[in-house]
């Protein structure tokens, strides 16, 4: 039951990710994001494993709210297609996590797969440096999460390095284009 | 640790010497330590992950950073294709490991090769590129100097985590992709109209030819592309560092020094690229003949481009003269006799 709170909140913080224009609506985003996803690796990262990716969440959101466009900017004007990704990509997700794959860890999977890929499309739709930063977040902490799908109780050090550059993204020193 | 992702990080850092002593004047060579460093460690740290994860994070870490660095692009530009590329591979090791229908191993299969050619700028995904950029902080970077051990070390860990069936659609679409990006790079360094342009797009004819040693499962083909890797990182690369004042200069000269870099780059005997392409044509020969028939064919493609981006070095002097020559002598040892290369790699 509470994995699958936590993968529908991963989706959800994903989801916001890839509706929100905004630094509010970005940091609010990777911290449910974030949240989701230390709480899908729980059974197989473990506390320490699971607290670490929840802490990088939480510290990557906080850099977000210092940096951006103002605001919350959640589903600006022209954002239709980014709600229909949102809905028909998580569905995906869950048919793929859940009817597709079988074992244990379908919240895992399914909180991985919608991470990842919303990142990947908010990457690829958006030039603003915060967006992209953002979806880099989740798809680090994502990525830490997957390690138990390969491996469960491969230690701690996989889920602290995906919250280190999850944190980190939100913080380093970004210099603007030099002039043609 | 691959030892051939190993050879080819210490090749990158052999390069990165070989550039910081023979540095075109102007240059600082205390950014290109500092720069050029930090590639080759995190290089390093993407060889040396324990398992796939960590090395998507690393390089994660690393495209942030090169990201970060001054440069011409805006950030979003510069990150953006190598973040999808570390999405894709993240997706397709998570459908490679999960309990599920063959189908979903070969999206896993399509996913590999379509993140690796992301990671490296390589059609379909060819990242944005300013002429005028330094190579620090261009999309070269990836093609010349932090690629090559990244690739190896993407293709070996795929090849691990893919089944026998997925694996074979792993090497089918790295065959495809490598004809593509020989064909469209080749043809692109030829007719493109910028100088600098023409050189990223060789680096991308040469990686056709790598893909296509690494579609090619038998061990000529593993030599070959490890060969062409070599060619890039102390070949190709370092030629490109001494050609950017002549190529910005918009200098043209046909001198013989301008025919012998153009041999090189063109693959021809006796320099390393000859090797490589007798490699490939064999394996390609064993596997299947027909694909010996269009990689040749493929190959003719590298002269005209050859020409043009041996033209645009101009006359090099003093310190890059040594440098041309230094390359030119390696290529010539590595090409007449390959072996210590490859065993090194224990190919």
């Amino acid at each position: 039951m509470g994995e699958g709170a936590g993968a529908f909140v991963a989706w959800l913080g994903a989801s916001l990710v890839v509706l929100s224009d905004g630094r509010r609506g970005l940091a609010l985003g990777v911290l449910l994001a974030g949240a989701g996803v230390a709480v899908v690796a729980f059974p197989t990262a473990g506390l320490g494993g699971s607290a670490a990716l929840a802490v990088g969440g939480l510290v990557a959101a906080t850099g977000r709210l210092v940096a951006g466009p103002p605001g919350w900017a959640i589903l600006p004007a022209g954002s239709t297609p980014r709600l229909v990704l949102c809905i028909a990509g998580g569905l995906v997700a869950l048919w793929v996590g859940l009817g597709v794959t079988s074992g244990d860890g379908a919240s895992l999977r399914f909180g991985v797969i919608s991470t990842i890929g919303f990142g990947a499309a908010r990457v690829l739709s958006s030039h603003d440096q915060s967006v992209v930063l953002s979806a880099l977040a989740l798809i680090s902490l994502a990525v830490g999460a997957a390690v138990g799908l390969a491996a469960p109780g491969s230690g701690v050090v996989p889920y602290v390095a995906a919250a280190v550059i999850a944190a980190g993204s939100a913080w380093i020193p970004i210099k603007a284009p030099s002039a043609a | 640790m691959q030892p051939e992702a190993v050879e080819l990080v210490a090749l990158a850092l052999a390069a990165l010497v070989l550039v910081l002593a023979f540095a075109p004047v102007g240059a600082s060579r205390r950014a290109l330590l500092a720069k050029g460093g930090a590639g080759v460690a995190g290089t390093a740290a993407v060889v040396a992950a324990p398992a796939f994860d960590i090395a998507l994070l690393v390089m994660l870490a690393l495209a942030l950073l090169h990201a970060a660095i001054e440069g011409r692009r805006s950030f979003a530009a510069r990150l953006r294709l190598p973040v999808l590329a570390v999405a894709l591979l993240a997706l397709a090791a998570v459908f490679a490991r999960v309990e599920g229908p063959d189908v979903l191993h070969r999206f896993a299969a399509v996913g590999f090769a379509a993140g690796l050619a992301a990671a490296l700028g390589l059609l379909p995904y060819i990242h944005t590129f300013e002429p005028e950029e330094q190579v620090t902080s261009s999309p070269v970077a990836w093609l010349g100097f932090v690629g090559p051990a990244v690739a190896t070390v993407v293709v070996a860990d795929a090849q691990g985590l893919l089944t026998a069936d997925a694996g074979a659609v792993f090497s089918a679409v790295l065959l495809g992709l490598g004809l593509l990006n020989m064909a469209w790079g080749s043809i692109a360094t030829w007719l493109t109209e910028n100088d600098a342009a023409a050189w990223r797009y060789s680096f991308i004819a040469d990686w056709g030819l790598v893909l296509s040693g690494f579609g090619i499962t038998l061990a000529d083909g593993q030599r070959a592309s490890l060969i062409v890797l070599f060619a890039i990182v102390l070949g190709r690369l370092p030629l490109y560092i001494t050609s950017r004042n002549a190529v910005r200069d918009k200098v043209k000269t046909e001198r013989p020094i301008n025919l012998l870099v153009a041999a090189a780059l063109a693959g021809s005997a006796p320099f390393a690229g000859f090797s490589a392409r007798v490699l490939l044509l064999r394996g390609a020969t064993q596997l299947y003949w027909p694909l010996a028939l269009v990689l040749a064919a493929g190959m003719l493609l590298w002269l005209p481009g050859s020409l043009r981006l041996g033209r645009s070095l101009g006359v090099p002097r003093g310190r890059q003269a040594v440098a041309v020559a230094i390359v030119l002598a390696i290529s010539v040892a590595v090409g007449l006799y390959p072996l210590p290369l490859l065993t090194v790699a224990r190919m």
